[in-house]
C-alpha cells in the first residue's frame, strides 16, 4: 500500500479506531462520568475501582482459562461460598498463613471434581458445573446452617491493609494476573491451552495430552474462585447465605467483554482485567453520579452489549479490511 | 430416533439394561424410579392432590422450556428467558391491576393485558434474534445482557409504578383463573401447555421450518448452502422462545395472583437444565419437545419429592444437584454406548 493511494489514510484511521474500540469506549465513559461528577476522576477513586474489581477480576482470570479451551464453569459462586463457610466456621482460630492455603486447596479440589466429571465421565461442562453449583452451595449451606458467617479480625485487617502503599486486594489481583499472563504467553502449557481451544482433535493428534490440559484449566478456575472469594470476604466482613450467588454472570461478562471467545482458542487475561475494571468503572460512575440504583443493571447491561457489539462488528470489518489485495488496480 | 433405531436392529442381542440406557425414555424411567422411592418414604406423593399439584406447578416451566428447546436446537441459548417472564409479568399485570391499571379504561383490560404479556415476549425474543442474526453477536452474550437489562427493567418499572415498589396485585379474577382455575379438576394451565406442546411438536417434527432448525443446528454452513434461510429461521427460534416466555409468564402470574419482577429469578438453570436432562443437546441439532417434557417432569417430581420430605434448603440444593449430575453422567454413558452400538 503506497502513500499515493488516496484511500490509504482513511483506511489506516478506520483500522486504528476499530482495533482500539474497547479502549475508546472506556475513555468516552471516563470523560462522561468525569464531567458529571467531580469526585470521579481522582486517584483515590481509581484505587477504589481496582479494589472493588479485584475479586471479579481474579475469578474472571480463572474463567479465561476455561473459556480458552471452549469450556465453561458455572460453579464458581458456590466455590466461593464453600471457601467462605469453611474459613469462617472451622478455620477461624488458625493463623492466616495456614488457613488461606488450606481453603485455596478446597477451591482446587472443587475444580478437580468438575474436571473429573468433564474429562473422565465426559459430561458436558455446562451441565457438570450447573450440578456442582447446586451441590456445592447445598454443602456450604449445610455447614453454615443458612446463617451469616463471620470471620476473625485478622481477615478483616488483611482486607484493609496496604503494603508499599498498595492495598492487599490490588496485590492479589496483580499477582494472579502476572502469574496467569506469564503462564498463557510464555509457557508450553499456555500454548497448549490455545491449541486445545482452537481445535481439540488436531491438538490431540499433535501429541498434546488434551485431557490433562482440560483437567488443569478447571483446577485453575477453582483456585481462582477460592482466591477471589478470599479477597471478597476480606472486604465484606460477613458472608450471608447468598455470598457468591450468581457471581458467574458478571465473571463471564467481564471475561467476554475482555475479548475472550466463548468458543475457545481466542482471548487472554489482559483483556479480562480490562473487562472487569470496565464493569466496575461503570458501576462506580453510577454511584458517583447519584444515579437511581434500579438503573444500574440497565446501564451496565447496555454497556456490555455495546462493547460486545463493537467487538463483533470490529472483528468482521477488520477481517475484510486486512485481507490482502492481490488484484492489480488500474490507474 | 432413526440412528439409535438402526443400531438396535443391527445388534439384537443387547441386554435389557443397555437397551433401556440408550432409549429416549431413560429420563422417564429415572423419574419413575425416583417416584417409587419417594412413595416408600412419603406415601403422600402418590395422592391425586399432590399429583395434580405437580402437574399444575410444572406447566409454566414446561412452556418456557419448550421455547428454550427451539433455541437449543439451532445451537443457541436463551439466557433471557427468566427476564422475559419477569418483564412480561409486570408489564402485563400493570395493564389490568385494579389499582389503576393502564388498560382499565378500554373495558377489556384482560385482553390488553394478555396482549402485553405476549408483546413483551415477542419484543425481547425479536431483539435477541436481531442481535444474534443481523449483528452477528454470540447468543450467549446477547441473551446474558438482555437478561440483565430486562430483569433490571422489571424492577425499575415496578418501583416506579407501584406504591410499595414490589408487585402489582389485585388482578382480575378471570385472569387469575387462567393460572389457577380448573375444569372438572383439570387445571386450565394444563390445557394451555398442551396446546403449546402440540403446536411445538408438530412444528419441529412435521414442518419444513422444523427441519431447517435441525439442519442449522447440525451444520449452519451446510444448511445455508442447501438453501435454508439460516438467519430468518434462527430469528424465529428466538421469537418462539420469547413468545413461550410470555405464555409461561401468564400462567405463573395467574398462579401467584401478582405481577412481580422477581418472577422466575431463580429458574434459569431449571429451564436449560430440564431441556438438557431430557436429552436436548447444547451443541445444537438434537432435541424434541417430548424430551423436554420428560426433563421438566423429572425436575418437577424431584422438587416435589424433596419438598414433601420436609428437607431444609441446604439438602434440597445438594440433592437436586446430585440428581442432575447423575442424569448427566447416565446421559454421557449412554452417548458412548450409542456410538459404540
Amino acid at each position: 500500500m503506497s502513500a499515493r493511494d488516496p484511500g490509504s489514510r482513511g483506511r489506516h484511521t478506520t483500522l486504528f479506531l476499530l482495533r482500539n474500540a474497547p479502549v475508546l469506549l472506556f475513555i468516552v465513559l471516563l470523560a462522561a462520568f468525569g464531567m458529571m461528577s467531580g469526585r470521579f476522576l481522582t486517584v483515590t477513586n481509581f484505587v477504589n475501582i481496582f479494589i472493588q474489581a479485584a475479586h471479579i477480576g481474579i475469578i474472571a482470570i480463572g474463567m479465561t482459562f476455561v473459556l480458552l479451551i471452549g469450556g465453561i464453569d458455572l460453579s464458581i459462586g458456590a466455590n466461593m461460598y464453600i471457601v467462605a463457610a469453611v474459613l469462617g466456621l472451622y478455620l477461624k482460630d488458625l493463623p492466616l498463613v495456614v488457613s488461606f492455603p488450606l481453603v485455596t486447596l478446597i477451591g482446587l479440589a472443587f475444580g478437580a471434581v468438575n474436571a473429573w466429571f468433564i474429562t473422565r465421565l465426559r459430561v458436558a461442562a455446562f451441565i457438570t458445573t450447573l450440578s456442582t453449583l447446586f451441590v456445592g452451595r447445598g454443602i456450604a449451606l449445610y455447614f453454615s446452617g443458612n446463617k451469616m458467617v463471620g470471620f476473625s479480625p485478622e481477615v478483616l485487617s488483611l482486607g484493609r491493609a496496604s503494603y508499599l502503599g498498595v492495598p492487599s486486594a490490588i496485590w492479589a489481583f496483580a499477582i494472579v494476573f502476572i502469574v496467569a499472563f506469564v503462564t498463557l504467553s510464555q509457557t508450553t502449557f499456555g500454548r497448549q491451552i490455545y491449541a486445545v481451544g482452537a481445535d481439540a482433535d488436531a491438538a490431540g493428534k499433535a501429541g498434546i495430552n488434551v485431557r490433562r490440559i482440560v483437567f488443569s484449566v478447571y483446577c485453575i478456575a477453582g483456585v481462582c474462585a477460592a482466591i477471589g472469594g478470599l479477597v471478597s470476604l476480606s472486604q465484606v466482613a460477613v458472608a450471608s447465605s447468598t455470598f457468591g450467588f450468581q457471581k458467574e454472570f458478571p465473571v463471564i461478562a467481564a471475561t467476554v467483554l475482555g475479548g475472550t471467545s466463548l468458543f475457545g482458542g481466542r482471548g487472554g487475561v489482559l483483556g479480562t482485567v480490562f473487562g472487569a475494571v470496565l464493569i466496575q468503572t461503570v458501576e462506580n460512575g453510577l454511584v458517583m453520579t447519584d444515579a437511581d440504583p434500579y438503573l444500574y443493571p440497565l446501564v451496565i447491561s447496555v454497556i456490555i452489549f455495546i462493547a460486545v457489539f463493537v467487538d463483533s462488528t470490529r472483528t468482521s470489518i477488520l477481517e475484510r479490511l486486512e485481507r490482502r489485495q492481490i488484484r492489480v488496480e488500474r490507474a | 430416533m432413526a440412528p439409535s433405531g438402526a443400531a438396535e436392529l443391527a445388534r439384537p442381542r443387547r441386554s435389557l439394561a443397555v437397551r433401556l440406557l440408550v432409549s429416549e425414555y431413560l429420563v422417564l424411567a429415572l423419574t419413575a424410579v425416583y417416584f417409587v422411592v419417594m412413595w416408600l418414604l412419603v406415601p403422600a406423593i402418590a395422592t391425586a392432590d399432590t399429583l395434580l399439584d405437580i402437574l399444575a406447578a410444572m406447566m409454566p416451566l414446561l412452556v418456557v422450556s419448550i421455547g428454550q428447546t427451539f433455541v437449543l436446537i439451532v445451537a443457541g441459548i436463551d439466557l433471557a428467558a427468566p427476564s422475559i417472564l419477569a418483564a412480561a409479568s409486570v408489564v402485563g399485570a400493570s395493564m389490568m391491576t385494579g389499582e389503576g391499571g393502564f388498560a382499565l379504561f378500554t373495558g377489556v383490560p384482560i385482553l390488553v393485558g394478555i396482549i402485553a404479556f405476549l408483546g413483551m415476549g415477542l419484543f425481547i425474543g425479536l431483539l435477541n434474534g436481531i442481535c444474534t442474526t443481523r449483528l452477528n453477536m454470540p447468543p450467549f452474550i446477547v441473551t446474558l445482557s438482555t437478561m440483565m437489562f430486562f430483569s433490571g427493567f422489571a424492577l425499575f418499572y415496578t418501583s416506579a409504578l407501584t406504591d410499595d415498589g414490589s408487585s402489582f396485585g389485585d388482578l382480575p379474577s378471570a385472569f387469575v383463573a387462567i393460572g389457577q382455575g380448573t375444569v372438572h379438576g383439570v387445571p386450565y394451565s394444563l390445557g394451555v401447555a398442551a396446546v403449546v406442546m402440540l403446536v411445538a411438536h408438530v412444528t419441529l417434527s412435521r414442518t419444513v421450518f422444523g427441519q431447517w432448525l435441525y439442519a442449522i443446528g447440525r451444520n449452519p454452513r451446510a444448511a445455508a448452502i442447501s438453501g435454508v434461510p439460516v438467519k430468518r429461521a434462527v430469528m424465529w427460534a428466538f421469537i418462539i422462545s420469547g413468545l413461550c416466555g410470555g405464555v409461561a409468564s401468564i400462567l405463573y402470574t395467574g398462579r401467584l395472583e401478582t405481577g412481580t419482577p422477581v418472577l422466575g429469578q431463580r429458574i434459569l438453570l431449571d429451564i436449560v437444565g430440564a431441556a438438557v436432562i431430557g436429552g436436548v443437546s447444547l451443541f445444537g441439532g438434537k432435541g424434541r419437545v417430548t424430551w423436554t417434557l420428560y426433563g421438566v417432569l423429572f425436575l418437577s417430581v424431584v422438587d416435589k419429592g424433596l419438598q414433601l420430605l420436609g428437607l431444609d434448603l441446604a439438602s434440597v440444593f445438594a440433592i437436586k444437584g446430585l440428581v442432575i449430575l447423575c442424569a448427566a453422567v447416565l446421559d454421557a454413558v449412554r452417548h458412548r454406548l450409542m456410538l459404540r452400538g
